[in-house]
This record gives structure tokens, C-alpha cells and sequence, in this order.
């Protein structure tokens, strides 16, 4: 999230980007474990940057520069602005002035994809695009990054199944969908990678759909009691040719605690409100897999 | 304009904050305007730069077109995805 509103809310380096670059944005943790020509080419670059380990099992995250053909350019782990503006000019002008500007590279055949890895939304399914943000409880900052975090509002996917779609389209919400929202999208993802409610952590779950309308309430928490939420649910759902052409809904309610990579939360409780708003496939971020699939789609589809 | 939307928006958090704190959750209801609101404001900004970004989220895609039309690639590798985790 940091990011994407201090390093590529930059013009210089969005120009840069869109004109003599081309972007490329991952989750690492797929390509250094995929078993195919994708992985193989991700780790030949990542190899040669300072994050490499035995067999690729930690994190190789950064921003990476490199040619068509895999030799590194760059790597960085850090996301000031000036020093990303700097460090591209730079290898640019490198790679411009190197034999590998002109050099003829041929394209790698994507061969037998990793099917743990290269996943596609649910065939007659739906993709439900899921924002979540803070509403109030931070203490005030004069500091820029954390500014950046309070005000944060973070993006997943929500994946529904052909049969779940069916039984939308039919006025039923069904059981597997209200335990897979609870799961893995009423979380508290504005600061970073949030723990996902384990199924004995849910607590309380009822959704429904009668004339139109989207309703629920939950209550979500820890056995501690260190991590919960507790919320109210209101959306609309459309059907249009026995189709769902539109599931708006929000969720908004109490939250509190936080996680291994979500630390900053406010303290106590605090409102956290998560908007559900279909996709129509115009933004490419719609094809990216939800954060509670990584790894075992089937497993998050179930 | 965009000063004055900025304001409208704050003020509409500062009203739900208000109605969280004054109401216990099991009192409390999320009113339909409340769900309007909110869900307009938790669309992404038409403006934010980053989304102008043409991303490849396929390395083999972007190294195809790296290969064709001879650039290098950047590559934004996160834990969770960049585009869509948090």
C-alpha cells in the first residue's frame, strides 16, 4: 500500500514506467516456488539479487530492473521516491548504452504451468473486488509513512463459484460463500498481509438475501480474545438473466487487535468498514487471486 | 471542487466514527444510507496515478514484451500482491 502512494504516485517514475519500462507487478511468494519456465525465470533474476536463499524459501520481495533475457539489473528494498527516480535513470542509461539494448532475446514458452500456482477465477463464477479501511482510532502522526497507513484502503478479491453464483441468482446465500467472506475477507488488511480467521474463530455468521437486499452480522475473534470483529452487513444484489450483474455491500463494525504484519493498529477498538463491489474485468487487478487462495485454491474455494 | 469533496468525505467518516462510538454493536444498525456512503467512499480515486500503470502481472508476458519491443523490466515483487493483498 506504501507503495503505491509514495513510489508510484510519483510522475517521473509513472512516466518512466509507462514509456521505458515495462511494469511488471507479482507476488513473489508464486513465482519463487512455481515449478515452471515462470518460476525458473523469476529465480534466475532474483538469484542474483542480495535476498536469495537456500531453495528460494524466504521472501525475495523489492523492486528488480532486468532484461528480457534475465540478467539483473537492479535491486532495491527501498521505496523513497528520489531513490527509485535515481536508480532507474540510472540502469537505463545502462542498459542503453549496453549490448543489450539491441540484442535479439527469444520469447520463453510458458510450457506446463504449476497448477498450484497459475490460477484462474471460478468458470461462471464471480470476482468481487473487497476494500477495507479504518474509519477512526489512530493517534494523530506527524510522520509521513505511518500518515500513509492510517489513511490506507487495501484491495482483494473475493471469488465466488459457479454453484454459489447459481444459488445467488436464486435468493440464497450460500453457507460456503458466508463462511469464506468471514474467513478470508473481514479482515483488517490496510497496514499489510493480515491473518485470516481460522473457522472455529468465527464466532457468529448470518447473511441473507430477501428482495434485494444483502444482510448480515458477525462476530469474529481469537480464543484470547486478542483479535476480533464484530460488524453489521448491508448490501444489493441484481439479477439479470439469471445472472448477478451487480453485489454491492459494506461491512462496518468494531475491530480490534492486530497481526504479525499488520502491527500499528489503534489501540482498543476501532471502526473498520469493508466495501464488496463486483468486478467487470476493466481493471487488471481483477484477475489477481485473493490473498486467502495463495497456495491452495481449493482449499479456499471449498 | 476537489477541496470541497475532500471535505464533504471527511466530514461522512467523521459522522459514521460518531454513530460507531455512541452506539453499543448490539444497538447499533447499518443504516442504508450508511451503506451508500461508505461504499462510495471506499471506490478507488479515478486520479491515483499508479493505476495509469499499464502492470503485466505475468513475468512471461512482460518478458515477451520486454523481448519485442526491447525494454527492461521492472518488477514490483511483494509479499502479498501489490495490486490486490493489501
Amino acid at each position: 500500500m506504501l507503495d503505491r502512494a509514495s513510489t508510484f504516485a510519483d510522475s517521473d517514475i509513472v512516466e518512466m514506467l509507462k514509456t521505458k519500462f515495462v511494469p511488471l507487478a507479482i507476488d513473489q511468494a508464486y513465482q519463487r516456488r512455481q515449478k515452471d519456465a515462470e518460476g525458473e525465470f523469476y529465480r534466475k533474476i532474483a538469484g542474483q539479487g542480495p535476498r536469495k536463499t537456500k531453495d528460494f524459501q524466504g521472501t525475495t520481495q523489492g523492486f528488480y530492473i532486468a532484461t528480457a533475457d534475465g540478467n539483473m539489473l537492479l535491486y532495491n528494498n527501498n521505496r523513497d521516491p528520489q531513490k527509485v527516480r535515481r536508480l532507474m535513470k540510472q540502469k537505463l542509461a545502462e542498459f542503453r548504452s549496453s549490448s543489450a539494448r539491441n540484442a535479439s532475446v527469444a520469447k520463453i514458452d510458458a510450457g506446463k504451468l504449476d497448477p498450484r500456482f497459475n490460477v484462474e477465477p471460478p468458470e461462471g463464477g464471480l470476482v468481487v473486488r473487497v476494500r477495507a479501511k479504518v474509519m477512526d482510532g489512530y493517534e494523530k502522526s506527524s510522520d509521513r509513512w505511518r500518515q500513509l497507513f492510517q489513511t490506507a484502503v487495501s484491495r482483494d478479491n473475493l471469488w465466488i463459484s459457479k454453484d454459489e453464483h447459481k444459488l445467488l441468482t436464486q435468493g440464497r446465500f450460500p453457507a460456503s460463500l458466508q463462511h469464506r467472506i468471514a474467513r478470508y475477507h473481514l479482515v483488517d488488511n490496510t497496514r499489510g498481509e493480515p491473518p485470516m480467521w481460522q473457522g472455529k474463530e468465527i464466532r457468529k455468521s448470518e447473511m441473507a438475501i430477501q428482495d434485494g437486499k444483502l444482510w448480515g452480522t458477525i462476530h469474529l475473534q481469537t480464543d484470547s480474545g486478542d483479535r476480533g470483529y464484530q460488524a453489521e452487513l448491508l448490501g444489493t444484489v441484481e439479477i439479470k438473466n439469471d445472472e448477478i450483474v451487480r453485489f454491492d455491500m459494506v461491512a462496518l463494525g468494531e475491530f480490534w487487535g492486530e497481526g504479525r504484519y499488520t502491527k500499528g493498529a489503534p489501540e482498543g477498538k476501532f471502526p473498520l468498514a469493508i466495501s464488496f463491489t463486483l468486478a467487470d474485468g476493466a481493471d487488471v487487478a481483477d484477475k489477481v487471486p485473493p490473498q486467502g487462495s495463495r497456495g491452495w485454491v481449493q482449499g479456499y474455494l471449498r | 471542487m476537489h477541496k470541497r469533496i475532500g471535505v464533504s468525505c471527511l466530514c461522512a467518516l467523521t459522522a459514521i466514527a460518531a454513530t460507531l462510538t455512541q452506539h453499543s454493536l448490539s444497538a447499533w444498525e447499518l443504516s442504508e444510507q450508511d451503506f451508500k456512503r461508505l461504499h462510495a467512499q471506499l471506490q478507488p480515486q479515478p486520479d491515483e496515478s499508479w493505476r495509469t500503470i499499464p502492470w503485466k502481472i505475468g513475468l512471461l508476458d512482460a518478458q515477451h514484451l520486454a523481448a519485442a519491443e526491447k525494454k527492461p523490466i521492472f518488477i514490483w515483487a511483494m509479499d502479498g500482491h501489490p495490486l490486490g493483498c493489501t
